[in-house]
């Protein structure tokens, strides 16, 4: 099994509903708190599990804008589990999430250096890294009804731009998608295979015009022709 | 990068110290220059125990939660930092027992030194390497991942351990030229390995910003970043320098780290410099700090193209975050908002 | 089965259900408490409005809820200190509601008029405006009138249902989807869900925007207008759709004024009037009879196009045949519009041609059974699925009244109207064109109002004028400069009252409206106002309270302050009757109940308004023997009936609960709506979903509901005679008031133009072009859209500063590049700002994010922080007046139909700020802390877990 999430770049409007969703749930999650610096004052600043950045393609008038989620890619060759010096962080062999063990981090920042997507976020309070957790503790937890066992994103998402799922299911939803929408992971020329997915934006054939009667009213409201419509 | 003070010490000072190491073990294994005196190697050996340790204790520095530190061996089966932990933990019995074996058997010839002394110059040969790899491995940052980084890892270590037994030959016994040589060769050596390094990282990179979010059809420009002020990612990458800052930087690593103590040891060589000779290893040490400055700060983290940097351009980002996130100390002992139930 | 992770951290957990209030949305909350704190606020996947989803706004509700902006007791400014110094004493309620209601029982019985009401984003604009009526005040109003009263009056004047509350694309079905004017809109989740929707049917998106911004990021494809031309724009698709007789003929014929005869006799009374027989039924020409018919009779065959003589010897034409000949004029071809709206003539016809393909040759069906008005039975609803929305960017103009009328045309033309596919009508909409109802005109000391304080007028009898033809309202609302001012002028009240223009107030009281900051134009002026005296020494404006949860600029300027509750704090009803939050498909409204406790003196608003209304002894509130009527505003809610058996809320009425939308007060309602996660849906049958202005099951389900008087069918207004009648008035030709003054005279004949039509915005006639090359507006981003206290700890993480944005081509042909400061000045002033460019600009709009500026030390935010010292408003630059014209008296800068501000019809010019000139300009003074202002913590560590890291 290998969970993880495929973000729809063709609805996704931007809107950080998924980024705030999951700062809320994570902020008493498991990791908890995502702690706040100077959040009233001058340059405030936050641990963050999940960031858009919006991108301009192309030059006007025929430019597109695109925003662009990031979170952990919950990769398959996850070299921040490799270089983790102390065992903290580590992949979940039965489903493939990346989790940083908070009692064993000492905030060495390397399993940074080695994430190409800017996954991880040292929080300075605690002084361990902190990252996207998948909701773990939503995704299992069989107190809550079987739709909410979603991450906290995706059960925001109003665009419904985030699925998640199993990759490795050929026939899930996720798997799916990215089969049919032609998905793509990022950087693949890194080589870390994530499971992330992005959907890019859908081509649309051109609406047909040509079969619409070519007539002119220009002379017709003169020539008064009127068709026999009962009110 | 982020040109972390603690990590600059440690591979600069952690690194010449096992360069010394590993020189004062070369020079007594093959008695170059008719060896060293047991009392010199003994101090050359505790000298590269305390460069070792300033190194170690500085890079705790680093680690936002210490108190875990020890946790750092662990993984040595997969990760490069936690073999450089082992290594350098396992240098220390062997480097003391050297310096106890020569300094209460006043003799760095037998084989009980020899022994010691070589399998310490190894593990900080090793230690050394696992440094280089530590960077070298990382596919994120293409100016570190090359084998040149562990190459220049040892060659200026090495560079700085010769340095050091030269100065301290000539210190104690007048000019020479055979270790003086022997340095020189090693620093030349050095200044060119880092030449080929410098001229390595100019060449472009093949990771764009097109080909980071896939969209290779056109030209991608960054829109907004998604938060105005500074973030982890921001303050621990995006630290960058400009080309002219960067020649200038580099004039001044080849000036100070490599022209300066080796024309200061030359001086040495034929005339007495007295207590000025010192000169060169504290220049050398200088100029390869400026040049650890350089390693960092000039790596560039690909995550840096999501924030719309393109390589070789300056950011154009919010004036907060050129210097980083907000600095730790600027909010450390601050009042806090805790949960109520915290307070009981 | 994988590991879970569980966390034993947390202790018992409550889930409970409500209606989010981060902004206008209105969408159903699942919220999780733990330890009297939110732990997790997430959508009701049951809920009609959102299905689950949730924003930004709405996940950062949190933050909301510990902000130290929040106003912890009753506030007083300090004797002897000025007004706006910011010193205020603590008092208690009964100090505050004493001192209120002593100031308002004067008032109520010399002049109500004295006392001025005006509320923001408030959700209870039923209740607030059933105070000002008993109250017997003319001057209240919500804040539409610098909203988007433009859409909602040019949707009521031709549909009977306009944008947002009152309708929405059918998301299920529609293939096609034009957006007008919205980056971010009222109904934000429900327009994400419906994109989506949309997209993954392979349907069109196609955005109008000259900012590619928020939806237009997702738009299929993005069409960069000048602003304040879209008029132009629908229109010249229009002559495209005429031109090639690309139109729904039978639905014009059924269901709309288009076959009715107009009377064409320039230059005399009764010109443009509908012909009418002696009942004063519109006539028709019926092409079998060959005779004027009534156009309402079921039977007749009425000719869409002609021209007749009537007996009297009177040229009469039919409505479409003005239309044709007016649209079919060359200014509306293609080329031509290219050059007002500067959208390509071939995308303009391509746009027009696209639609028409898509509605008549994707038309699709529904098979069920109906019966229209006239009786007779149909099998199916054949729907056109083109769908459209507009909103801001089309309101925000001085023409936008005109130009939301063409967008509805062009939805009326291709047949699209409340079908399968095309844009919806949401109960109790439609109404009847236009809306029953006129606006109360008179006030008398003790007395409550005979009408609402708004209302729909049809003629120049229904402003709210005196004989001398003199303003009643302090706005200006319904009188010759604004006579179609459905949601009042708002944004004129402050200007009015401090020139005594047309008369002076008392007591201004605002509730939940920033008008001392964003949400006013000229906003260091209407600082300065706020705090002016007259030659007395007294303040012009005597009393000022402030009614709000937060520290807002507005707070500032308060003399008396009264804390309001969040909206995790408090009962409040979404009602049918205000702003309800119905789907096409069912009838519903919602609650919100207290989900925290209270850990300040705060009191809700509404408890205190029926509290005040009961001191007062305002009819409504209080027993015959003078005692209050209702314990709260709960039981108010439950018991409160406007006719029998119709109440704030719908369901579960009647004694046991068991009868919807109408019935007897049920004492257990509340807790039955709590039952049921805090909402009420009645599902329409499906005989009753579509073609509802003219269906006959629902005209009378509609009646049943008390949505509409009558059973009759809706006739949609592509002709409006109201609006002539009031062209007539300013022509002089008119038997009823007629203007005195030229201007007027000039406006109403000019802009009261019964088809629409494209004219320049008011304020860019007056300004020379030259001078200022750019076109200026601003939008909401989507995670602070329409939110209140939108700086809170986590959304001002995403955004704490606003650029000027420029189109990167035109920007690098003028010498500027990114983070240059500059200089961007209008008419009415300069603002110094940072500039970027970027592709998603069109060539001749500078824009920016509004609201971000805040004045420093508000908001619950240390001082200088970057919203005061990097963050600008644009509305420095906007006059509430139009500029200056000799012998003219100063007019708003409003749209002269609705009195709709006229935020976007700003021209401004942009230079480069000299070196050393940074940070933004002008700045404001520090506002100092509340006397009882809660911490701001340098580190903020939210969790409800019982142990953090």
């Amino acid at each position: 099994m290998r969970l993880g999430l495929v973000i729809d770049l063709d609805t996704c409007v931007g809107c950080h509903a998924c980024a705030t969703a999951c700062k809320q749930w994570n902020t008493s999650s498991i990791t908890a708190p995502l702690t706040d610096y100077d959040p009233y004052g001058k340059e405030p600043s936050g641990v963050w599990f999940n960031r858009i950045r919006h991108y301009e393609i192309g030059e006007y008038p025929n430019n597109k804008t695109i925003n662009f989620p990031m979170s952990c890619m919950h990769c398959e060759n996850a070299e921040c589990v490799t270089v983790c010096p102390t065992g903290a962080s580590y992949k979940r062999p039965e489903d493939g999430i990346v989790l940083v063990d908070q009692d064993k981090c000492m905030g060495c920042n390397y399993c940074s250096w080695a994430c190409p997507y800017g996954a991880r976020e040292l929080d300075r309070e605690s002084g361990t890294m902190k990252k996207c957790t998948l909701c773990v503790d939503r995704i299992y937890d069989e107190t809550l009804a079987v739709e909410d066992r979603q991450p906290a994103c995706v059960l925001a998402c109003p665009a419904h731009a985030r699925l998640f799922g199993d990759l490795d299911d050929p026939e899930s939803t996720t798997s799916r998608a990215v089969r049919e929408r032609g998905g793509y992971a990022l950087m693949p020329e890194l080589n870390y295979n994530p499971t992330n997915h992005y959907l890019p934006p859908r081509t649309r054939p051109a609406i047909p015009t040509s079969d619409l009667p070519r007539g002119s009213l220009a002379r017709k409201v003169k020539e008064w022709v009127n068709r026999v419509v009962e009110r | 990068m982020n040109p972390s003070l603690a990590v600059i010490f440690l591979t600069l000072f952690s690194g010449a110290g096992f360069g010394l190491m590993a020189m004062v073990v070369v020079v007594n294994d093959f008695t170059i220059d008719g060896g060293l005196s047991p009392l010199r190697t003994a101090i050359l050996v505790a000298l590269a125990l305390l460069l070792v340790t300033i190194g170690m204790v500085s890079s705790t520095a680093h680690l936002a939660n210490p108190k875990n530190a020890w946790r750092a061996f662990t993984r040595w089966r997969t990760s490069w930092l936690a073999r450089e932990g082992v290594f350098a933990v396992m240098f220390y019995p062997v480097a003391i027992a050297y310096l106890g074996w020569v300094f209460f058997t006043n003799t760095d010839q037998d084989d009980g030194a020899l022994v010691l002394g070589n399998v310490a110059g190894l593990i900080g040969l090793a230690t050394i390497f696992c440094q280089g790899m530590i960077y070298a491995c990382l596919r994120t940052i293409r100016q570190w991942h090359t084998p040149l980084v562990p190459a220049n890892f040892y060659a200026l270590g090495l560079a700085l351990g010769m340095t050091i037994v030269a100065t301290s030959r000539v210190l104690a016994d007048g000019p020479d030229l055979i270790l003086v040589s022997a340095a020189c060769a090693l620093l030349v050596a050095a200044g060119v390995m880092k030449a080929i390094y410098y001229f390595w990282i100019g060449a472009p990179s093949g990771t764009t910003l097109q080909t980071a979010t896939g969209f290779t059809g056109g030209r991608v420009k960054l829109l907004d970043q998604g938060h105005t002020f500074g973030t982890f990612l921001t303050h621990e990458f995006s630290n960058c320098i400009s080309p002219v800052r960067a020649r200038n930087f580099k004039i001044a690593v080849y000036a100070l780290g490599f022209l300066a103590p080796v024309a200061i040891l030359l001086a040495a060589a034929h005339v007495s410099l007295g207590l000025g000779v010192l000169l060169a290893p504290l220049l050398a040490f200088i100029g390869i700090g400026l040049e650890r400055y350089l390693f960092f700060v000039e790596a560039q983290h690909v995550v840096n193209l999501y924030h719309g940097r393109m390589p070789g351009s300056l950011p154009q980002m919010h004036p907060a975050l050129r210097g980083g996130t907000v600095s730790p100390a600027a909010v450390a002992g601050k009042s806090r908002l805790v949960p109520s139930y915290e307070k009981r | 089965m994988a590991t879970a992770q569980h966390d034993h951290e947390h202790g018992t957990s409550e889930v409970k259900y409500s209606t989010c209030y981060m902004c206008a949305c209105r969408c159903g909350i699942k919220v999780t408490i733990e330890n009297n704190q939110v732990r997790f606020i997430q959508g009701n996947r049951n809920h009609p409005i959102n299905k689950g989803v949730l924003c930004a706004k709405g996940s950062a509700g949190i933050m909301k809820q510990c902000s130290p902006a929040r106003l912890r007791s009753p506030l007083m400014r300090k004797p002897g200190t000025e007004r706006g110094a910011g010193e205020f004493v603590e008092i208690s309620w009964d100090q505050a509601l004493d001192m209120l209601t002593e100031r308002l029982a004067r008032i109520r019985a010399t002049d109500p008029n004295k006392f001025a009401f005006f509320t923001g984003r408030d959700q209870m604009q039923a209740l607030t405006r059933l105070f000002a009526e008993q109250f017997g005040t003319l001057n209240w109003s919500a804040h539409g009138g610098f909203c988007s009263v433009n859409m909602a009056a040019a949707g009521l004047y031709t549909l009977g249902y306009a944008f947002w509350e009152f309708g929405d694309p059918d998301w299920d079905r529609t293939k096609y989807f034009m957006l007008w004017g919205v980056a971010e809109d009222h109904n934000s989740n429900p327009m994400k869900i419906g994109i989506e929707k949309l997209k993954s049917r392979g349907g069109k998106f196609v955005g109008i925007n000259p900012a590619r911004t928020g939806y237009q990021a997702v738009a299929d494809e993005w069409v960069p207008i000048r602003p304040g031309t879209d008029a132009i724009l629908a229109l010249s698709m229009i002559h495209v759709l005429l031109s090639r007789e690309l139109f729904d003929w039978e639905f014009l014929i059924r269901y709309t004024n288009a076959p009715f005869l107009v009377v064409q006799t320039p230059g005399e009374k009764g010109d443009g009037l509908i012909y009418r027989d002696e009942a004063g039924n519109p006539l028709a020409w019926d092409l079998k009879k060959e005779a004027f018919v009534n156009g309402l009779d079921a039977s007749c065959h009425p000719a869409l196009f002609g021209e007749h003589k009537t007996a009297d010897g009177r040229t009469v034409k039919t409505v479409m045949t003005l239309l044709a000949e007016r649209y079919m004029d060359e200014r509306f071809a293609p080329e031509n519009a290219a050059k007002i709206c500067g959208v390509p003539a071939a995308t303009i016809e391509r746009l027009a041609l696209e639609m028409a393909h898509v509605a008549f040759k994707e038309t699709i069906e529904i098979a069920v059974e109906w019966t229209d008005w006239a009786g007779r039975k149909h099998d199916k609803f054949i729907g056109r699925p083109v769908s459209m929305h507009a909103m801001r960017g089309v309101s925000a103009h001085s023409n936008g009244f005109q130009a939301a009328r063409a967008i509805h045309f062009l939805q009326i033309l291709l047949g699209t109207i409340d079908c399968p596919g095309g844009f919806r009508a949401k109960p109790p909409y439609p109404r009847p064109v236009p809306s029953p109802g006129k606006p109360a005109r008179h006030s008398a000391p003790n007395t409550p109002l005979d009408s609402h304080p708004l209302g729909f007028p049809t003629a120049p009898e229904d402003l709210v004028i005196d004989d001398e033809g003199r303003p009643l309202r302090i706005d200006k609302a319904y009188s010759w400069e604004a006579p179609i001012a459905n949601h009042g002028l708002m944004h004129m009240v402050i200007t009015n009252a401090v020139n005594a223009d047309p008369y002076p107030i008392d007591t201004l009281l605002f509730f939940m409206a920033n008008m001392a900051w964003n949400s006013s134009m000229n906003t260091a002026n209407i600082q300065d106002m706020l705090r002016a005296k007259g030659p007395d020494g007294e303040y012009k404006i005597p009393f000022l309270v402030v009614v709000d949860a937060f520290h807002s600029e507005t707070v500032h300027f308060a003399d008396l302050v009264l804390p309001d509750t969040t909206y995790l704090e408090r009962y409040d009803a979404i009602s049918l009757l205000d702003r309800p939050i119905s789907e096409p498909d069912a009838v519903a409204d919602s609650i919100r109940h207290p989900l925290l406790a209270l850990d300040r003196n705060v009191r809700p608003w509404q408890e205190v308004m029926i509290e005040i209304g009961a001191r007062l002894k305002l009819p409504v509130f209080t027993n015959a023997d003078g005692t209050p009527k209702y314990k709260g505003y709960k039981d108010f809610i439950t018991y409160y009936e406007r006719e029998p058996g119709i109440g704030f809320l719908a369901g579960y009425r009647g004694a046991d609960g068991s009868k919807s939308l109408r019935g007897e007060p049920n004492p257990q309602q509340w807790e039955r709506y709590i039952e049921n996660q805090g909402f009420f849906q009645y599902h329409l049958p499906k005989g009753i979903r579509y073609m509802r202005f003219g269906n006959k099951g629902y005209l009378e389900f509609a009646k049943e509901a008390g949505f509409l008087k009558a059973a009759e069918p809706i006739v949609i207004e592509l002709y409006s005679e109201a609006i002539q009648r009031f062209r007539l008035a300013g022509l002089g030709l008119y038997d009823g008031p007629t203007p005195k003054e030229r201007v007027d005279q000039e406006r109403l004949a000019t802009y009261f133009d019964p088809l629409p039509d494209y004219y320049e915005p008011l304020e860019q006639q007056r300004i020379d072009k030259e001078e200022y090359p750019f076109f200026a507006v601003n939008q909401r981003p989507m995670m602070m859209y329409h939110s209140w206290d939108s700086q809170n700890a986590w959304l001002r993480q995403i955004i704490a500063q606003n650029h000027l944005y420029m189109n990167r081509a035109r920007g690098e042909s003028l010498g500027f590049k990114d983070e240059d400061w500059v200089w961007v000045e209008s008419h009415n002033g300069k603002i110094r700002v940072q500039l970027r460019l970027i592709e998603g600009c069109q060539e001749d709009t500078v824009w920016t994010w509004n609201a971000i500026g805040k004045q420093s030390g508000t908001w619950g935010l240390k001082p200088g922080g970057p919203e005061a010292t990097e963050g600008f408003l644009m509305n420095h630059l906007i006059s509430e007046l139009l500029p200056e014209k000799p012998g003219e008296r100063r007019l708003t800068n409003s749209d002269p139909v609705t009195g709709q501000a006229a935020w976007y019809d700003l021209r401004v010019k942009v230079t480069r700020a000299a070196p050393g000139e940074e940070g933004v300009w002008p700045t404001f003074a520090n506002v100092p802390p509340l006397p009882n202002a809660a911490p701001k913590p340098d580190i903020l560590r939210y969790n409800t877990r019982a142990k953090a890291r």
